[in-house]
Order: C-alpha cells, then structure tokens, then sequence
C-alpha cells in the first residue's frame, strides 16, 4: 500500500488525500486557519506550510532511485509547501514544525504577520478562550513582536445583517465566512472589499446579511471578527459548560452544543455530525433557547392552586381513577422523548384507553431541503415508532359527544394548536405537562404538572430520516436525581454541574420534572407499577418490545445517533 | 565579462519591426498596405502550416515572454493539453502591465495594436482556440476605445469570426477593460479578473494549460510577445533567432525612464550594452551627471550599481550573472543625486499599495516594509531596522500564492545590500555604541 512519512512516522493511505485532512484524521496537529474540511482550501492564510519531498524517480524504471544505503533519494520542493493543497503521493516524506527548524520558524514568521495588524483586544473579545488564533499565536507564535507602527484601522462594530457583526480589525482575511456563502448556502452576500491590508468582509451594496444560515460565519471564523448580536457580551467562553445534544425547534434532529451559565442557555453552536448536519445549524435553531430560560412554568397546581409534587401526583392519580373504563383521552407529544412517550402509551393501555394521540405541527414553506424542515417537532418519527398516530380531530369529536372524562396532555398545547378550544375542555378534567407558562391550555388544567425540557432531561429523538439521537441535561432543575446528576456529570464536555464542583450554581433552578419521572409517579398511585432506573433502562425495553425500535440502545446511539435501520429496526 | 561590445550586433542600423517607422500603422488600412495580415493568410491558406509547424516555427525562434518571467513561448504553447471538442481551450494576451517604470506594451497597442491581434490569431489557429481575450489595463483607456473601432474593422474584414479567409478556421477576439489593479497583471489573477471576480490569484497547480479561464485550458501571453509572432511567420523563425542575445533572442522594447536626456520606449534586439542604452540611445544622464543605480527590468528587479554594469547586457543570462533580472526591459535609470532610501520608500509604497491581501506575509509584509522604510526615510530609523527589513524580505520571499510578495521584497532586499552606507546613514546615530565617531567611512 502507498506510504508517506510524516516527521520520521510512516502512515498508509488510499487514493489522493490532501495532507493536512490526512494530518488531522491522523491526530498530527498542523496549525491553520483558513482551511475547512467541508470548503475548498484557497491557501491564503499560509500558517500551514510543511517542508515537502518526493523520491527521485528513475525516469527509465519508473522506480525510486536509492542511495548507498538503499533508502530512497528524497528531493525536497524549494519552497515551503501548503499542506491544504498538497496531495500525497506515494513515498512522500513530510517535515512539519515538529521536525523542521525552517517550518517552525515560517509558523513563527506567518503568525508574527497575522499578529502586527490584529487589534489584540482579547479582554473583551468573545472569541478569547476558543480562538483559534489565540491558541495558536500562544503555541507557535513569536514572544513579542517587533511591529511599532500604528496599527491598520477598519470599520468595527458593523452589522452584516440581523444576526452577525463584523469587527473588520480582528479579520484575518482567511475568506471562511466568504466560502460559507459562496460554496455552502449559495447566498453569496459576503465578499472581501477593499484591497490588501485593508481588507475585510462586506456585503455588497444594499445587501444584508440575512442568510439563515448566517450565524455558522460566527462558528467558522478563526478569530473574533464575525460575532454574533445575539449571545456576544454575555458570557466568557470559561465561564459557561457545554453539553453535546440536538436541537428541536425542526424534524432534523440537527446536532447542537448547549452553552450554560448559571442554568441559563447563553447560545447554541453546531456539533459535527456527518449523517445529520455535518458542521452546520440554522439560525433560526439556534436562537431557539429562550423559552429554556424565560416564562417557565414553576412547580405544579392543582385547580390553578400550587401544590407539591406529591399532592399534584394524587390528584392526576385520583382524577383517573374517578375517570369510567376507557373515559381518559391520552394526547402524547412530537415533542416530547420516545421513552416519555412509550410510558403514556403504557398508561394509556393499562386503564384500557386507546393508543395516544399527537398533534402535528407543521408549518409548510419553512423548510428547505436541507437542514430546516416544515414540520417542527423533533419526535415525530419516534411518535409514530410507537404506533402513535397523529391527531386529526378524532379527539374533539370524543370530547363532544361526553365520551371523555378526564384529558392527559403530555408536553404540549391543544388550544395554541387549534386542536381543541376552550370551551370544549370546560367539561373536561386536564393533566397537562406543560414548559412554559405561555401555554394556552394552562387556564383549562386542572392538575399542572411542568416538565423539563430538552436541556433538563434524558431521552431520546427520531428525526424525520430514522436516525435515533439521545439529548443529555445541560442545566440543572430544581428536582435533580440522581440518574439526572450522573448524566450532567458524564455528558458535559467540561465534566461540571454537579453540586459537588465550584461551577455548581443553584441560581435560575426551574421546579420541573421530566415525564420519565413525573409519569411514573402518577402510574405507581394508579397501582401500575413502573419502576425503571432511568430512561437508559425504559430505552433498553423499548428496544427489546417494539419492533420499531429493535437494536436503539443508548450505546448504540453513542454520540452520533444511529440510524434506526442500521441496527435492525423495523421500517 | 560580457564584450563591450554587447550581443545586439550592429544595432545602429537595427530596422524596426515591432514598432516600424510608418506613419498612422494604428489603422487597419495602413496597416495592411504593410504587409499586415500577411502572416495570418499564408498561415491559413498554406498547406505547409499546420498548427503544429506554426508552434514549432515559434519554437525555432528561441522567442521568450516579454511580461518578465521570459518562459519560452513555443514551448508553453505545447503545454495545451491535446483537442477535446468538447472542452473549450483558450488564449489570454496580457496587456495589464503595471509595474513602476515599465510601459512598452502601451506602444504596441496605441501604435501597432492590428500586430497584437495578429500574433494573437496565429496563436489561436497554432493551439487550435475558439476564442481569446486581449485583457487591458482600466488606465489605457483611450487606446482601449481605438482598440476597439480597430477589432470591429478587423472583424469586418473577415479577418477573426466565421471561416476566416475561407479556410474554414474560426475564432474570436474580445477586449477586455481591467479596472486598476497590478495584481492583475499576475496570469491567474487575471483570469478571475476577466471572469469577473475578484482578483485573488489561484493555487497553482494547477496551470492555467490545465485549468485556465473558465476552467478550461487556457495560454497566457504578454502583449509584446505576440506582437512579435506575425514576423516570426513572415521572416522566419531563424531570421528572429539570429537577432540579439542567442540565448534571449529577437527584437526587444526597451522602456527607458529616469534620469536620462530622452526618455521613451526603444526597439533595439536583446542583448544590448546597458552603457550603450543609457548613454547612446537615451542620451545619456541628465545634466551631464553621473550614473548611480540601474532597475534594469521594472520596479520588482534588483537595483543595480553603476559599477555593477559594466559590460552587462540586456538578456537573461547577462543580468543574472551581474545580480539582477531582464523583467520587463523596462529600465529606471538613476543619477549620482538619487537618494535611494526615498527611491525604495517609493516602491514599497507602491506593493503596499497593489498587494492584494489574500496571502498573510504579503498582506501584513508589504505594510511593513514600508513602515519601517518611511521611518528610516524620514530620519526616524534605527540601524536595526535594517536587519529587520532583510528579516521581513526572507519571511516573504517565496511564502505566497503568487510572486508579489517576492516582487515587493527583492528591491528591498537588493538596494539595503548594495546602497547599505546610505540607508546607515539615514538612521538615527542613537544605536551606534559611544565613543565611535561617524565619519563618512563608517557612516
């Protein structure tokens, strides 16, 4: 098989990779900035630069010349190479700063050039903490600098569009967010203005920035140039844990970071995932977290009354157990997790009501092939795994002719949805697990029990392709657990959270519970026991007894989701 | 050392050919009544030509690219891959010269522009082109305009278009206006300037032959070079190899600006003697001075010391040996009065001012250098300054997507090299340990 070495370790490859995707696959660090593996590589920022060599080749034999020693004679390019563009070939040899005093010194050079004109504003750059050129002028880069002119001055604080702001002063002109629009959105509403060290990102006249994709420029740029209006100011990059999850504002299941402060979600970033969303997210999912923070519903009422937990669990309990034979409507929810979810069908089954509903929510035209989709609840597929079906008025037709006693609503809002109107929920008993104190079937509850969302909970979603994805608490809530702790302690990346640590906060704590825990509960006073160690476990039965979900552990799932298909499911 | 007598032979009795003394050669009548065109049809109705002879005529001739790297024309010609109907392949004749002190391509095109085409044509027809683009700088305006009412007449006469004189031969010719940039001069950074985006030269590889203009295959030619292809035709390839230096052969335009008696643009064959250029053809030093420095092929080449060109003659192999480089022939000549840390001040101003900015050491470096240049200028320099600005040169040098970043680090380089005692001695005396006294030895 074909080799190159690369600082004196021989690898094996197939075909014509380039070498610093190699490098990277590989776990070599070469330091750049304007490379992206998803864009093509325009080799300006020139931080990537790696000594080169190829045999000499026999041009009769076609065959390596040797030396004395037997070992191929090496002829190096003259020049320093870019490794984004370099393709390699068989028998190459490759010297990077790790072996090559000229290499490390042309780091050195190029981030001493990068460095005259940069405004070096760390303290108050949002950036500062995961800067790519921050880390890597700290790594390779020069002591000091040997620069004493004034700095090159370009407009700062410039709104590209409604969600971006351009510092030109920090661009490094890498041409990232260029690339984005040109190769990857196609709106094609940046472009560099300008000439040489004046340079910087621009839309062209009369043009915003409204892509709606144009917040991924933020993630992708290298330096704190493109920011976003959002989040920028709020929070310090060390000052705030993030936890691996998914996003539900769509049907995609798009790959996200959750960024916590003081149990409030400051921002939501793009998490790689190939099969999903690649390196991507839309805008709109990403200012999608403010109903996590804003207008929840704390602790549960009975009769609009707050009362405990326990006394809410009764009063459900009790309102079923008075309910006739079949007189309990279950409404599931697209929003919720399979395992809430397949407990209600449970529930449901045990006081011998029919298989739950769930309302669709779907808003033609929002969608667009790609990461965005019309429908806008991240569980749909998982619902209907379930044999759930979705809700097409059977419901209010029940609730008309007086065949329902008592309605239980999982995490959702029939009356917002246009699904039932008050006046027919007058005559009815609610159970509503509900977020957020907006929801429109609040008034007609008679028992309120609020619910933890997807960045307080455990469980699972089915995006609209089958693939089966897990979503891991990123804040704390006021009822932690124990299977909530170890999750928080396991899945955020800064391993923080717990009250055991000096991040642990108790400020902004929301009294909720998830359905896993709440749903239980109610079934235990109803003489249904359901006793599970954690969603974990409700997964592993459902992977076990629906056909639909055979083979969706969590360990299958991993980090990346799987595809239901994949691992045995049934279609 | 080079003979004193150079390599141009007996230039004094040279007969133009590039820019022949005929009054009005600029319009299509005069032009034809000169034996214009004449190459085109013999190329087109002689069975002899195939394209391929008519490369290797051009090869024959030893003619090299007159826009500053002197690459072999045939030869480059030859790198077009083999015919795919259905690949487009095109010809770009480069007209954006813009380098300080060069400015021979302007006469050609106000003077002889029906030549350009011509050597463009025949061009066409040798790599077997559909179409070529003549790409102008933005400031030739006016020449651009007649230019254009010339093509047009060209058009009319069935000299490019449909079928030309009936050989069943078809290509087309347009111009195209640059808008003000020196980067664009720079082969692939013209080809995304003609595809309307913005400059920023590409990656290479790879090569335009490979994936030019549009993607396709695509040869790049200065203006002078294919002026000088129909004669080539109409003469002979050998008759052009036996004009000046046989290693850089044929005729060449000499720009010659400065400090001389008569500045202008001379056609002369390669080869000649500098002295000869300087004080015979030019006239000699202003004011009856002395010479101090030579810039023998534009703004970008090593400067040159008085006593540095002695016996040196215009070609590659000459200026190499002395330290310098043919360029463009486009020769800045300086007198004994030229402060040459203001001269450099001037050119680093100038690559400053043209990088593009897509490469970060040519970006930040141009800048730089003419930070500390100005500074030094302006008595504000220190003597470690000039270390670090050969520091900076070596950080540039050859760490670019394209060659600026050299172009603007090679005159600094080469002037603090060999004019070091005067850019000393416009640094502050601060740095210069206590008890050494300046004097002009030391200074």
């Amino acid at each position: 098989m074909a080799t190159v070495t690369i600082d004196g370790q021989t690898f094996e490859f197939e075909g014509r990779p380039r070498l610093l995707q190699f490098c990277l696959e590989n776990g070599i660090e070469v330091p750049h900035f304007c490379y992206h593996p998803a864009m093509s590589a325009p080799a300006n920022c020139r931080q990537c630069l790696v000594e080169v060599g190829t045999p000499e080749m026999d041009r009769e034999t076609r065959k390596p010349r040797l030396d004395d020693d037997g070992n191929p004679i090496i002829r190096y390019f003259p020049k320093l190479q870019t490794s984004c563009t370099m393709e390699i070939t068989d028998g190459m040899v490759v010297k990077s700063h790790r072996s090559s005093e000229t290499v490390e010194r042309a780091q050195k050079d190029t981030l001493e050039m990068l460095l005259i004109n940069h405004p070096l504003d760390c303290p108050i750059c949002d950036q500062a903490g995961h800067c790519p050129l921050q880390i890597q002028a700290y790594k390779y880069g020069p002591e000091g600098s040997r620069f004493e002119f004034e700095k090159v001055n370009k407009p700062k604080q410039i709104p590209l569009g409604p969600e971006v702001m351009l510092d030109g002063e920090r661009c490094i002109n890498c041409t990232r967010c260029v690339r984005f629009t040109n190769e990857i959105s196609k709106s094609h509403q940046l472009t560099i203005i300008e000439r040489g060290v004046r340079n910087y990102p621009m839309t062209p006249p009369g043009i915003t920035f409204d892509d709606p994709y144009s917040m991924n420029v933020i993630d992708i740029c290298p330096v704190g140039a493109l920011t976003s209006r959002d989040s920028r100011f709020k929070a310090r990059i060390w000052e705030m844990s993030k936890t691996p999850s998914i996003t539900t504002g769509g049907a995609n299941g798009n790959n996200c970071y959750y960024w916590v402060k003081d149990n409030q979600i400051m921002k939501v970033t793009p998490r790689d995932n190939p099969e999903v969303n690649e390196y991507w997210l839309p805008d709109a999912e990403r200012l999608d977290y403010k109903r996590f923070n804003e207008d929840r519903l704390q602790g549960p009422a009975v009769g609009g009354v707050a009362s405990s937990w326990e006394a809410a669990y009764d009063a459900a309990a009790s309102l079923m157990k008075e309910a006739g034979k079949g007189r309990v409507a279950f409404l599931g929810s697209a929003y919720a997790t399979v395992e809430d979810n397949y407990l209600l069908t449970r529930l449901a089954d045990a006081l011998g009501s029919s298989t739950p509903t769930f309302i669709p929510h779907v808003e033609n035209g929002r969608g667009d092939d790609w990461l965005m989709t019309d429908d806008r609840t991240p569980n749909r597929d998982g619902c209907e795994r379930l044999g759930m079906s979705p809700e097409t008025g059977a419901l209010a037709t029940r609730i008309e002719n007086g065949e329902v006693d008592v309605l239980y609503v999982l995490e959702d809002d029939p009356v917002a949805a246009g699904i039932l109107t008050a006046e027919q929920l007058a005559g009815v008993k609610v159970i509503l697990h509900a977020y957020n104190t907006t929801n429109e079937t609040l008034p007609a509850a008679t028992v309120s029990l609020p619910a933890a969302t997807v960045v307080e909970t455990v469980g699972t979603f089915v995006n609209q392709k089958g693939h089966a994805q897990r979503v891991r608490p990123a804040k704390s809530i006021k009822g932690m657990n124990r299977t909530l702790m170890m999750e928080v302690g396991k899945s955020r990346a800064d391993l923080h959270g717990t009250p055991f640590d000096r991040w642990h906060n108790e400020s902004n704590l929301v009294d909720c519970q998830p359905g896993w825990v709440s749903l239980p509960a109610v079934a235990k006073r109803l003489g249904q026991g359901m006793d599970y160690r954690g969603p974990k476990y409700i997964m592993r039965e459902i992977a076990e007894s629906v056909s639909a979900f055979s083979g969706a552990t969590y360990d299958a799932m991993g980090d990346q989701g799987v595809r239901l298909e994949d691992v045995g499911a049934a279609v | 050392m080079e003979p004193k007598t150079g390599k141009a032979g007996d230039w004094r009795n040279y007969e133009r050919v590039l820019l022949p003394k005929v009054k009005d050669l600029h319009l299509l009548e005069v032009y034809e009544a000169n034996g214009g065109y004449k190459a085109l049809r013999e190329i087109l109705t002689n069975d002899k030509w195939d394209p391929t002879a008519v490369t290797n005529e051009v090869k024959k001739s030893g003619l090299k690219g007159r826009g500053g790297a002197g690459f072999p024309t045939g030869l480059k010609w030859s790198f077009m891959p083999p015919i795919n109907p259905d690949i487009p392949r095109y010809l770009c004749c480069n007209g954006d010269e813009s380098e300080p002190g060069t400015f021979k391509d302007r006469q050609l095109l106000e003077y002889n522009p029906h030549a350009v085409f011509e050597g463009m044509l025949i061009a066409s027809y040798a790599m077997s082109l559909a179409g070529s683009y003549l790409y102008i700088r933005g400031e030739y305006a006016d020449w651009i305009t007649h230019m254009e009412g010339e093509l047009k007449k060209a058009y009319a006469k069935g000299y490019i278009g449909k079928d030309i004189m009936g050989s069943g031969f078809s290509t087309e010719l347009y111009i195209h206006k640059g808008a003000g940039a020196y980067i664009c001069g720079e082969e692939s950074s013209l080809m995304n300037s003609l595809e309307g985006k913005r400059a920023y030269p590409r990656v290479k590889p790879p090569f335009p032959a490979q994936k030019g203009i549009w993607g396709y295959p695509t040869t790049i030619n200065n203006v002078e070079t294919l002026a000088a292809v129909p004669e080539i035709i109409n003469r002979g390839g050998e008759w052009f190899a036996g004009i000046g230096a046989p290693t850089h052969a044929g005729p060449v335009l000499y720009g010659i600006s400065g400090h001389v008696n008569r500045p202008g643009v001379y056609e002369y064959p390669t080869g000649m003697l500098i002295s000869d250029l300087i004080y015979e053809v030019a006239g000699g030093i202003r004011g009856g001075k002395k010479l101090k420095a030579l810039v023998p092929g534009g703004s970008s080449t090593p400067v040159l010391r008085a006593d540095m060109i002695d016996g040196v003659t215009m070609d590659a192999d000459s200026l190499r040996e002395a330290g310098s480089m043919m360029g463009t022939s486009g020769m800045l000549v300086m007198d004994e009065d030229t402060d040459m840390v203001s001269f450099l001040r001037r050119i680093t101003h100038f690559y400053h001012h043209e990088s593009c900015g897509q490469c970060t050491p040519c970006r930040e470096g141009t800048g730089w250098l003419e930070n500390i240049v100005t500074r030094i200028d302006e008595g504000e320099g220190n003597l470690r300054d000039l270390d670090l600005l050969i520091d900076l040169c070596s950080e540039m040098e050859g760490r670019t997507v394209c060659a600026l970043a050299d172009a603007a680090a090679w005159p600094v380089r080469y002037t603090i090299d060999r004019f070091r005692d005067e850019f000393e001695a416009k640094c502050k005396a601060s740095l210069v340990p206590s008890g050494v006294e300046l004097t002009e030895a030391t200074a």
